[in-house]
């Protein structure tokens, strides 16, 4: 059996889930191992989200917004973008492979370019092969 | 062959045990003192910035 | 009124919580006065069989600092979890994983590697390495089993309260003292000896307004002012993303905090906590911009999560 994927995406209201219903109502075939969470802005993504998704068996994380300077909320995804850069230099401290986790910009028109995003991580990250994160059991023996 | 373990060694930082062993008349055959811990200090601190790591090593010994 | 039987024990620590308890000078003797001690390693001779021989239930509070690193400190961990009414995770180590918890990043067998073969000091061309059971002349010989996680205390067993930091100051002691005396205790899983806002909350150095950060600087490079905010300076410091409680008493000596007291109510992981924070207050927009900025933090998850990694999300590194 082949491996399929986990993925959580975790997108913005305005641009991007808007994108990525374009590319449902446009018929678009693509990848279906992203799993969707709606979020109002990308700037409301929290690093703890995208730890939490991989400490809980999550093999990928893609997180979506607007592009630079269409944030709805004017500079949200500004911080998105320094929030990201900066986790992923822990993500990589942590031992987890770069092409786990993505920051993309998809717009509210761009249906063809969110169904690309996804093929690409789902690729990507079924050549990684699953996380190896493990997680940790409340109140089992640390000898395991 | 008669042993005595002092488990834990006490009133002082760290862990320590020791095991002594009796010979038939009472006397010491052997002894061993086992230091039955850990940190890894000498490996966790490989490559973090120099100035974190008085902060750092101040806790090999709190006393 | 009858007196409290007290034990306090220390697993994969440094022994500086236990002095931290004596740093109450004097008022030691109140404690010895309110408290029989049944069992404290660093300061009375007691021995583990003294402990297995006790009744389950019978010491009313015990203080155990210290992570669980091998099979000795899990033992104990159990052990006095059955002897005790109340089990108290003290200091960052049985409460966060502590500095130890920082073994997370590497594995057992880096840590042996690097330990009894490479450092400059060590000659052993037998590579001899601690072994749980070792066989000489006169019979076995055993000691505790190194795991390769470095785990907190309320992982292994159920755990009644949290007194943060590395150490707990000797302030927080006493009233961590003071509300056991007066048996009224709060609910299970409290953190006591602490606060509920964070160390930027509570922290007395002057802030001038919006941060903004366009450089990160280093205090081996570059020479903070000890009386402004260090973030506004571009220095880290885990203030927004650690508990207050300890009177800040870092920044007060000039150097930023480093996060002993743990993540603050609601928070799950500190790291994750403290890079949102600092990473919204650098001020750029283009990417290549930002990461410039960014990379010039050296080590981030050490930086960001000093005392807590076996406490956060993700655990260990993966192996
Ligand atoms: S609203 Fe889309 S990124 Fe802010």
């Amino acid at each position: 059996m082949t491996f399929e994927p986990k993925i959580l995406g975790i997108l913005c209201n305005w641009c991007s889930y808007t994108g990525a219903d374009l590319a449902g109502t446009s018929r678009i075939k693509y990848s279906p191992n992203v799993r969707v969470v709606r979020v109002m802005c990308s700037g409301r993504v929290d690093p703890q989200f995208i730890l939490k998704a991989f400490a809980e068996g999550a093999d990928g994380v893609l997180v979506a917004g607007c592009h630079p300077g269409d944030c709805h909320y004017i500079e949200g995804n500004y911080k998105t973008i320094r929030r990201m850069a900066l986790l992923k230099h822990m993500l990589a401290d942590y031992g987890i492979e770069p092409e786990r986790f993505r920051l993309e910009w998809v717009s509210a028109g761009e249906g063809d370019r969110w169904a690309h995003v996804v093929n690409k991580i789902t690729e990507d990250v079924r050549k990684l092969g699953p996380s190896k994160i493990k997680k940790t059991a409340k109140k089992a023996s640390p000898a395991a | 062959m008669k042993r005595i373990s002092i488990d834990p060694i006490t009133r002082l930082e760290g862990h320590g045990k020791i095991d002594i062993f009796l010979a038939d008349d009472g006397s010491v055959a052997n002894c061993y003192f086992q230091v039955p811990e850990l940190r890894g200090f000498e490996k966790f601190i490989e490559g973090m910035p120099i100035e974190e790591v008085p902060r750092v090593v101040s806790r090999i010994c709190g006393v | 009124m009858a007196k409290f039987k007290l034990a306090s024990y220390w697993a994969s620590a440094c022994g500086g919580c236990d002095v931290a308890i004596l740093d109450v000078h004097e008022k030691i003797l109140d404690i010895a006065a309110a408290a029989d001690i049944v069992f404290w390693p660093i300061a009375l001779d007691f021995k583990y069989q003294d402990v297995e021989a006790m009744p389950d239930g019978h010491i009313d509070v015990t203080l155990f600092h210290g992570a669980v690193r091998n099979s000795e400190n899990e033992h104990l961990a159990h052990l006095l979890r059955a002897k005790s009414k109340a089990l108290v995770a003290f200091g960052s180590c049985a409460h966060i994983g502590g500095i130890p918890g920082l073994a997370n990043l590497f594995t057992k067998e880096e840590i042996f590697k690097r330990v009894y073969q490479e450092t400059p000091s060590t000659v052993n061309p037998e590579n001899i390495t601690p072994q749980p059971k070792v066989t000489v002349a006169e019979g076995d010989l055993t000691i505790p089993e190194l795991y390769n996680t470095v785990h907190t205390l309320n992982q292994v067993v159920d755990v009644d309260y949290y007194v943060p930091g590395c150490p707990p100051t000797p302030k927080q002691i006493w009233n961590v003292v003071q509300v056991i005396v007066s048996g009224k205790l709060p609910p299970k899983g409290s953190v006591i000896g602490a606060s509920e806002k964070t160390q930027c909350d509570e922290c007395t150095l002057k802030k001038n307004g919006e941060k903004k950060i366009t450089a990160f600087k280093r205090i081996a490079t570059a020479q903070p002012d000890p009386a402004i905010c260090f973030l506004e300076q571009g220095f880290l410091c885990m203030g927004p993303a650690t508990r207050g409680g300890c009177d800040t008493r870092c920044q007060l000596s000039g150097v930023p905090c480093r996060g002993c007291y743990g993540a603050p109510a609601g928070v799950l992981d500190q790291g994750a906590k403290a890079l949102s924070a600092i990473a919204s207050i650098i001020d750029a927009k283009e990417e290549a911009e930002v990461q410039r900025i960014v990379d010039q933090i050296p080590d981030s998850l050490r930086s960001f999560n000093r005392f807590g990694i076996p406490a956060s999300l993700i655990t260990r590194k993966v192996l």
